[in-house]
């Protein structure tokens, strides 16, 4: 992995809103962008005044019911508040963190609901996807997908390491049965569709990495093909927020980073700087989704 | 994102709001044009500027928001409107007097939008591609209320760059969909639904009710142009994992419930069966003669697209 830290911390700093937090390419602050440049902030040990400022203004964003919404002028708590988690969790102690792990707990994908089940059973309808484990949605009141389910495993198992709460270990675990039953045949992930229509769907770079990252640790025979299909998708992948998670979903799985390729794609986001921040922090043995 | 006024912005949201519970009369019929274009050529760009021209469109100082249908990458398959006709609307807009033209699209799937646009051609294609483009996924929103919703919406986070413009031009690709039937000029309209809030896919508006979300969609943006790729489209299981279909035509004009039905009656679909095409039919533009065609004969273009088993009975009987 090419280092590019000193030469992206300006530019990531520069971003920077004046309220402390970041815009996706400019723009307003929303959680999501912040999140992923406090973590490469952390990722590098830079916690002076443009990680306060970023902090308080996440904490600013904090909503009633525990969670976090994408940005402060959408109403509604969302799969951000697994980032926000994760971001928090570097701060022992952290008087938001019981809160938004309660939301994060609470939140379920609408298809493994029994309600829903049972009414599918009563129409008829056929579930082409295996709808047994609860895995997380984007959106509150929709179905479970392959990222946000991701993420706040990796959140509720990093913020995990001060016990054991029996109801925190069983939500991951179902988070982790939802991601391998959506795997695709080519051991790989995509969004979280598996087949449509009787079609095998194909798996995309950024979505492998990202569960591949989640299963960290986890016992499976067919994790095997999957580590092989992440290492096809890190020959071919354009993106730099795709080889970010996908190194990171490597290392985690104990593959060598001497067999990845060397160069940078253009870091065109503040996400593709940010992650790619985080995963050059990896590669050095400190992985902030983990640690 | 390109700066955008609070004045301005308020004043187009409750446009659409306002426009949203009012129906739609025109006094004559719709008109839609059908423009032969057997392969992807710098004879687009001269075609273009006909086919804006038949249209009589006025957007001298206005601002212009392209949006094209970006959604996966395959070099086996023609998944994405392609770049070149992008690029043709927008010299042809330009020429028009517009005050500004930008690009812009909110992929379903895929979250590298830049890589995947990349990956499309439209950096090789268009000068500058990067600098007039933006991701609707990511931009700055602001809420729409849906005043008489055709799907359970009540109301939708919608990107500033496309309620701050003067006129959104669906240009989407000729494809037949496994859920929708078609995939026009209305179910293009899906993209501009940020995922930034509501994910990828957007499967907000799939528990909605996807016909009804595309009406809504549909219901939101008041002034509007479509532009079809119709010169190598997409047969059975699409959007994505179809084959090629060529249809050699450009399909155009100002109602889209009559450019859609139009491109349906092309590919051998009946536009009568389209749910969401009859969910927002106003004036009988689903039926042949609700339409004011011009240039080449639908006769002659129509090439049956292969349809899924479940669409089967949507085939369009020929006269």
């Amino acid at each position: 992995m090419q280092f590019v830290w000193p030469s992206v911390e300006a530019s990531i700093r520069n971003a920077q809103n004046r309220d402390g937090g970041w815009g996706y390419r400019g723009g307003a602050s929303w959680t999501e962008p912040t999140a992923y440049a406090m973590l490469a902030l952390a990722a590098v040990d830079e916690r002076g005044e443009s990680y306060q400022r970023g902090l308080a203004w996440l904490e600013r964003g904090r909503r009633g019911d525990g969670g976090w919404a994408p940005n402060p002028s959408v109403d509604a708590s969302t799969w951000v508040t697994a980032l926000a988690v994760l971001v928090l969790e570097d701060r022992p102690g952290a008087a938001a963190l019981p809160s938004a792990c309660g939301w994060l707990l609470k939140q379920s994908g609408r298809e493994s609901g029994y309600f829903q089940r049972f009414r599918d059973w009563l129409l008829g309808m056929s579930q082409e996807e295996n709808v047994s484990y609860s895995g997380w949605p984007w959106y509150p009141g929709t179905a479970s997908w392959v990222t946000p389910t991701a993420l706040s495993v990796l959140a509720l198992e990093k913020g995990g390491r001060g016990g054991a709460d029996p109801g925190r270990r069983a939500r991951i675990e179902s988070g982790r049965r939802f991601l391998m039953a959506r795997m695709c045949s080519d051991g790989g992930w995509n969004l979280g569709v598996t087949r449509a229509w009787g079609y095998s769907q194909d798996s995309s770079p950024e979505t492998t990495g990202q569960a591949l990252l989640a299963l960290a640790g986890f016992q499976e025979q067919r994790l095997e093909r999957s580590l092989g299909c992440a290492e096809g998708h890190l020959h071919t992948c354009r993106s730099a927020e795709g080889r970010s998670w996908l190194e990171m979903a490597l290392l985690a799985h104990g593959r060598s980073p001497s067999g990845f390729p060397k160069d940078a794609p253009p870091l065109r986001s503040l996400a593709d700087r940010a992650l790619w921040v985080v995963a050059e922090a990896a590669a050095r043995g400190k992985n902030v989704f983990l640690s | 994102m390109p700066a955008i006024s609070r004045r301005r912005l308020l004043l187009g949201a409750a446009g659409a709001w306002a426009l949203t519970g009012c129906s739609r009369r025109p006094a004559a019929l719709p008109q839609v044009s059908i423009t032969l274009a057997p392969a992807y050529t710098q004879d687009l760009y001269g075609s273009l500027r006909r086919i804006l021209s038949e249209h009589k469109l006025e957007v001298r100082g206005q601002r212009v928001v392209l949006k094209p249908n970006l959604v996966e990458y395959d070099s086996a398959t023609p998944i994405n409107t392609h770049p070149l006709l992008v690029h043709a609307a927008l010299e042809a807009f330009s020429a028009l007097g517009a005050a500004e033209v930008r690009i812009a699209e909110g992929p379903g799937i895929r979250r590298g939008t830049l890589e995947l646009a990349e990956a499309a051609g439209y950096f090789d294609t268009i000068p500058g591609f990067e600098r007039i483009f933006t991701d609707l996924n990511l931009d700055d929103t602001s809420p729409v209320h849906l005043a008489k919703p055709a799907s359970r919406l009540e109301s939708l986070y919608l990107p500033h760059t496309v309620l701050g413009a003067d006129l959104v031009v669906s240009m989407p690709k000729m494809k037949t969909h496994h859920w929708a039937a078609a995939t026009l000029g209305m179910k293009n309209l899906f993209g501009v639904v940020p995922g930034g809030i509501y994910g990828w896919p957007k499967n907000v508006l799939h528990w909605a009710g996807i016909d009804g979300s595309i009406a809504d969609l549909h219901r939101v943006f008041s002034r509007t142009f479509t532009i079809v790729d119709g010169i190598v489209g997409m047969e059975g299981n699409g959007p994505i994992q179809g084959r090629p279909k060529a249809a050699g035509a450009i399909v155009a004009g100002r109602d889209m419930v009559a450019v859609d039905a139009t491109c349906c009656r092309i590919m051998g679909i009946d536009p009568e069966m389209v749910e969401y095409l009859k969910l927002e039919e106003t004036q009988g533009q689903t039926r042949e003669q609700g339409v004011r065609q011009i240039g080449e004969q639908l006769g002659r273009v129509r090439t049956d697209f292969e349809l899924l088993p479940a669409f089967s009975g949507f085939r369009l009987r020929r006269s």
